[in-house]
């Protein structure tokens, strides 16, 4: 060819220029990190244990047991439950045979501990003693009409009623909350995806909100949604919480407050652009900790969006007795939890 | 002078044996659309306490020194964008870019072969309403294609002068969307009564790139005097091999479409 051709490239648009850092502003360990009365210090070497004897892939989820100790859920078969005490030193290891262990929730049981593991790959709920011992196996809920196979149900989450009664959300399945009664009879599902408020998309996580004794009820993620939902105990839809931006993991309660991981933002999916939420009691975001705190328009939060990379996707939120946090995250370079202090 | 060099050497021991530090997140530029006819306009968003984002309007890299980001931003000509946060308490941000392009000569109406029909529309005037330029490969604004050679007619007001045609093109390969392989441009001749070559891009994907929107412009071999333009755009038969899809037919993602 002996035509000249020109051609003109030019990048645009967000992300596209990764310039290298200046390396200057305060270490980790001297930076306050949040807002108003959630503001912490963080240690991101908390967990002092050895990586190459105890691996982990995906940190999902962290509880604290009554004895004050730290649990956490991997994905890594070599030790799906890693048990820390709350300086980050090793207490014990269990689990070899949750390939997709994703959700755990804790519940005292008429005084003792036990576990709740959702296992993705296994499509199964699983509960155990507070050692790993099987005590009940929750298998896909055929009972609902609205599932044909295992494979179509991948639960992420439980929360446990006072009464003993399970919620399982299907997070990553059919998007339906499923209720059990404590022996793992099923009573009724609701949720679901579909065009209208009570439908959920991405239903991640739930949790029970008993901060009013005398009205609880059930907080689902919609994470696709970019919100919180409210169900009665009996599956009836009550309302929305809208959180712009915020792809919310599951709620956590402790005190007056409730607390999610933030996986990541709108703004900039799948490019490490997580941060931890904290709500008051009337839902309203009263820090964000890696995010922008948002005002409020119409009692809806501005787009919500990272501004420090402090965590990658953050996934779940642990709040121990002396509401230090801990943050687990997803994919994120098999990074241990991080531990905030508060100030 | 031995002060000083003590004092070298703590800033420096500080700065490497520190835990970790923290790097500002990019901050976010939001505008409604990177095309426009007469004048547009954008906001940047980074509500960071003792952060402050500086911008330039001419591509340079943004130091301290350039204009503080304060309020919206409108913008009457092709310009490029550039911002990033500072801070004294953590690392300075990445560069968020963006290029905001303005109307060339008027089209009349632009046609294209089918694309897939879960990136399809039926809105005629996908590749020339000045919409485009997010990246997000489900906002209705991008037609989809993983079939070989996809042909863009182009049809202007009049018969005029021109020297070049621009195509905004996705990259996001982590979804498998791929710059093509070739672009060929051709130009209706009223003697031959037939179109002619006009001019060719080439692109290689042979190294990673950043999800982007890429304008490409493709300058002709000489001015030609016409209505009637035709692309036949190539793309990627196979993922290479640094790709972990490699082998597959890549996509090819175009939302916008202008004449110079």
């Amino acid at each position: 060819m002996n035509r000249r051709t020109f051609i003109k490239n030019t990048s645009l648009a967000a992300g596209a220029v990764y310039a290298p850092a200046m390396l200057h502003g305060l270490s980790s360990d001297e930076i306050i990190l949040g807002h108003n009365n959630k503001r912490y210090k963080i240690d991101t070497q908390w967990s002092k244990i050895n990586a190459a004897q105890y691996p982990v892939k995906d940190c999902h989820e962290m509880v604290q047991d009554k004895l004050g100790r730290i649990i956490l859920l991997t994905n890594e078969t070599k030790n799906n439950v890693i048990i820390y005490d709350k300086s980050g030193k090793l207490i014990n290891t269990w689990g070899t045979e949750y390939p997709g262990a994703h959700g755990l929730t804790l519940f005292n049981e008429n005084g003792a501990d036990v576990l709740f593991i959702c296992d993705n790959n296994r499509h199964q709920v699983i509960k155990t003693t507070i050692d790993g011992r099987v005590l009940l196996t929750l298998n896909y809920p055929k009972e609902t009409g609205q599932y044909t196979k295992a494979e179509e149900y991948i639960p992420t989450e439980t929360i446990i009623a006072p009464n003993g009664d399970i919620y399982v959300a299907d997070g990553y399945g059919k998007d339906f909350i499923i209720q059990y009664d404590a022996q793992g009879n099923y009573i009724r599902h609701f949720g679901g995806r579909g065009d209208g408020d009570r439908f959920l998309l991405n239903a991640h996580g739930i949790c029970i909100d008993n901060r009013d004794k005398n009205k609880p009820c059930l907080i689902t993620t919609s994470r696709m949604q970019n919100a919180f939902k409210r169900f009665t105990m009996e599956g009836i839809y009550i309302d929305t919480i809208p959180l712009p931006g915020a792809w919310v993991c599951r709620p956590v309660i402790k005190g007056d407050y409730l607390y999610a991981a933030v996986l990541q933002t709108n703004a900039r999916q799948w490019d490490k652009s997580g941060f931890v939420i904290v709500l008051d009691k009337n839902y309203k975001v009263v820090s964000n900790i890696g995010g922008n705190l948002p005002a409020y328009n119409n009692n809806i939060p501005e787009e919500m969006y990272q501004t420090i990379k402090v965590f990658q996707y953050p996934h779940d939120v642990c709040v121990d007795d002396e509401e230090n946090l801990y943050i687990a995250q997803w994919n994120s370079g098999q990074a241990y939890p991080y531990k905030l202090m508060p100030v | 002078m031995k002060k000083t060099l003590l004092l070298i050497f703590i800033f420096t021991a500080h700065y490497c044996f520190a835990q970790q530090q923290f790097q500002l997140a990019t901050p976010l530029l939001k505008y409604r659309s990177m095309f426009f006819a007469d004048t547009t306009s954008f906001t940047i968003n980074f509500n960071q306490p003792g952060t402050t984002v500086h911008y330039t309007l001419n591509g340079e890299e943004p130091t301290e020194k350039d204009p503080l980001y304060k309020k919206r931003i409108t913008i009457a000509k092709r310009t490029i964008v550039k911002a990033k946060a500072f801070s004294n308490n953590f690392s300075a941000s990445e560069t968020v870019t963006a290029e905001f392009i303005k109307d060339g000569k008027k089209i009349k109406q632009v046609s294209f072969s089918k694309p897939n029909e879960a990136y399809s529309t039926t809105n005629t005037e996908i590749l020339n309403d000045n919409i485009g330029g997010n990246m997000n490969l489900k906002s209705g604004t991008w037609l989809g294609y993983n079939n070989d050679t996809v042909e863009i007619n182009i049809e202007l007001a009049k018969k005029q002068n021109m020297h070049a045609v621009l195509v905004n093109i996705l990259q996001d390969e982590g979804s498998w969307i791929f710059l093509p392989a070739q672009i060929q441009v051709n130009s209706y001749d009223e003697k031959l009564k037939a179109f002619i070559p006009t001019g060719t891009a080439v692109f290689l994907s042979d190294s990673v790139s950043p999800k982007q929107c890429k304008a490409v412009e493709i300058e002709f071999s000489k001015k030609v005097n016409t209505a009637k333009l035709q692309l036949l755009i190539q793309p990627l038969k196979k993922i290479p091999g640094w790709h972990a899809a490699k082998g597959n037919h890549a996509w090819l993602f175009i939302d916008e479409i202008k004449v110079y």
